[in-house]
């Protein structure tokens, strides 16, 4: 510890440089891992919001909310419990005038299920007839306000938002949250469908209609348009961008240990044990990626706080501490690679003459 | 007591047609309370052989006993607990870790050897002896060639080893304080039972010595008076 403390405090450009070094991997493996995540999590927010583990689909809509109906007579076959909810899905543009329009997803609820119920507001109330609507903050934040009238269709007339929720999206879209009565007049289909679905806190939807079916909301969330594609994307840039990350400190560390050899020589034949020198160097390189690590995550963090709510991010520590540890792992084994040279330094090399 | 003894010592490099042997049937002997002088010009073998003595590089042929131990039949981590409690080297060159000031020099020693080093007192009196006391809290880069190697013998002295083996410890010394360092090398032989070796071609310690070997092209003799 004395050894490795001292040289670092010894040493100050060379090891700033490195701390440097490692603070900048680190954000930027942190900040990208966040706005993945961000992005990803944009996609599911109203569902895990819901705390659902079913879906009922119509079979034929190839797990597509939006593609799925449940017509009345269907929904007769359905055995509806406390734990599960009607969902009416519809793609609507929200317009309004002064405001920009924003690409959205209509949801109707029954207001006696669980969705409606459990639904927490951040202002207003919640929807009283079915030409009112809750949206999501996303509206708030492009200027609109409680009271406002928005057109979300040419043909349906006007909807009131009269009251805004957080962490409702789907599938990248700002969710409204209206009736099902309202969802049906957006869906021009008269009275004849009763919803696009029915999600359950329960595993299973018990229903006996063979058109329909129960999907785990896992499978609806991988089936929900580009979720995939996007999340494969992300890990992938992620997973290479560490790895080489990794090699690049570690290889770092190597040099930083070999150009240190010829102390280690002195030391050596002073008679200072090699455990100490080996101990000394896997320190210092924990101390190093510890610094850059804080540091790094500090940074993320000011980013997080400065970053327009437009740009989603999100942090999930358990995987960021992945990261972390990652991180520290291979600066450990960077340090170590060199040990074997450290046990063999010939003393003799520096004694010269 | 013989704490040294080198038999029948013989080092070579390389092999093949690069082969050169650098020592030559060496034997050496070196008592406690003795100071004994190694002298011969540059390139005889001095640094060669005082490496092999001291257990950092290992002969080709013969043995080494210091303190009835053969070094040769014991392991290397034994070795360096040896090098670390009763041998004091004093180096040739670049004694001195560069990061650390001379007071932590010794710091780090205590961190290593927990027992048996200098208490403060006999370290300010080795630091003034050796006029480099005012130094301590300087790193060896801002320290001149000759204060560098005076706290490299302090350093070496501060484990208080049984066996002080130095490499031209006078090298960029002036007159004076080649006298005081011979003094204090002779003082430590004999008043405190050690046995020190000092090789060099700095003939101005010969008067120090109580036994002088020569070394030639890596043939050892001691000259008899
Ligand atoms: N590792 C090595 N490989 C090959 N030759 C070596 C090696 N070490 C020393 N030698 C050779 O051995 C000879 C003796 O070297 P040594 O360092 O012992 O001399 P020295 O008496 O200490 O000289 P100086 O007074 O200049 O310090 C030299 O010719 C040197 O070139
Ligand atoms: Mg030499």
């Amino acid at each position: 510890m004395f050894l490795a403390l001292k040289e670092i405090k010894h040493e100050k450009l060379r090891y700033s440089l490195i701390i440097a070094m490692i603070v900048l991997i680190s954000y930027l493996i942190f900040v990208l891992t966040s706005l993945a995540l961000g992005l990803a999590n944009e996609n599911t927010e109203a569902i895990d919001s819901w705390n659902v583990r079913s879906i009922l689909l119509n079979k034929d809509s190839n797990i597509s909310l939006g593609q799925s109906t449940i017509t009345n007579e269907q929904a007769d076959d359905i055995n509806l419990t406390k734990k599960d909810a009607y969902v009416g899905s519809a793609s609507v543009v929200a317009k309004s005038s002064g405001h920009s329009q924003i690409s959205s997803t209509y949801l109707g609820l029954d207001k006696n299920q669980f969705i409606e119920n459990n639904l927490k507001l951040s202002s207003g109330h919640k929807v009283r007839n079915d030409k009112q609507i809750v949206a999501d903050e996303k509206f708030k934040d492009s200027g609109y306000k409680l009271g406002d009238k928005v057109k979300l269709d040419s043909s349906s007339g006007k909807f009131t938002i009269v009251g805004f929720t957080k962490n409702a999206k789907l599938n990248v879209a700002p969710v409204l949250y209206g009736t099902l009565s309202g969802w049906q007049t957006l869906k021009g289909m008269g009275s004849t469908m009763k919803a696009s679905a029915v999600v359950s806190k329960n595993t299973k939807v018990d229903n006996s209609n063979s058109n329909l079916k129960t999907y785990s909301i896992n499978t609806f969330i991988d089936k929900l348009p580009g979720y995939t594609a996007q999340n494969s994307t992300f890990t992938f840039m992620i997973a290479f961008l560490m790895i080489i990350s990794l090699i690049v400190i570690a290889v770092f560390l190597y040099i930083l240990t070999i150009q240190k050899l010829p102390n280690y020589a002195v030391l050596r034949a002073q008679g200072i044990p090699a455990n100490v020198l080996v101990k000394t160097t896997i320190f210092q390189s924990i101390i190093l990626v510890l610094a850059g690590l804080i540091i790094g995550t500090i940074l993320t963090v000011l980013t997080a706080l400065l970053i327009p709510t437009s740009v989603p991010m999100n942090f999930n520590f358990p995987m960021l501490s992945l990261v972390a540890l990652g991180l520290i792992i291979t600066s450990i084994l960077g340090a170590i690679i060199p040990v074997r040279t450290i046990l063999k330094v010939d003393p003799v090399t520096v004694i010269g003459g | 007591m013989t704490a040294i003894e080198l038999h029948d010592i013989n080092k070579e490099f390389g092999s093949g047609l690069s082969r050169v042997k650098v020592l030559n049937n060496v034997n050496f002997k070196a008592n406690k309370g003795e100071l004994v002088l190694v002298l011969g010009p540059s390139g005889s073998g001095k640094s060669t052989f005082l490496t092999i003595t001291g257990g950092l590089q290992t002969a080709t042929s013969g043995d080494v006993t210091l303190d009835q131990n053969n070094i040769s039949k014991i392991s290397k981590r034994d070795m360096e607990n040896f090098r670390l409690n009763k041998i004091g080297f004093v180096l040739q060159a670049y004694n001195l870790v560069p990061y650390l000031t001379v007071k932590e020099q010794f710091k780090l020693v205590d961190k290593v050897k927990k027992s048996h080093n200098l208490d403060n007192e006999q370290l300010m009196t080795l630091l003034k002896t050796l006029e480099i006391d005012d130094l301590i809290n300087k790193y060896p880069s801002e320290l001149s060639g000759g204060q560098n190697q005076r706290v490299a013998i302090a350093r070496a002295l501060y484990t208080d080893p049984e066996i002080i083996l130095a490499d031209e410890p006078t090298a960029s010394l002036d007159t004076g304080r080649v006298d005081e360092v011979g003094e204090l090398l002779q003082s430590l032989a004999k008043q405190q039972n050690k046995a020190v070796v000092v090789v060099t071609h700095d003939l101005r310690l010969e008067n120090y010595a109580d036994r002088i070997y020569e070394i030639m092209d890596g043939s050892m003799t001691e000259r008899v008076n």
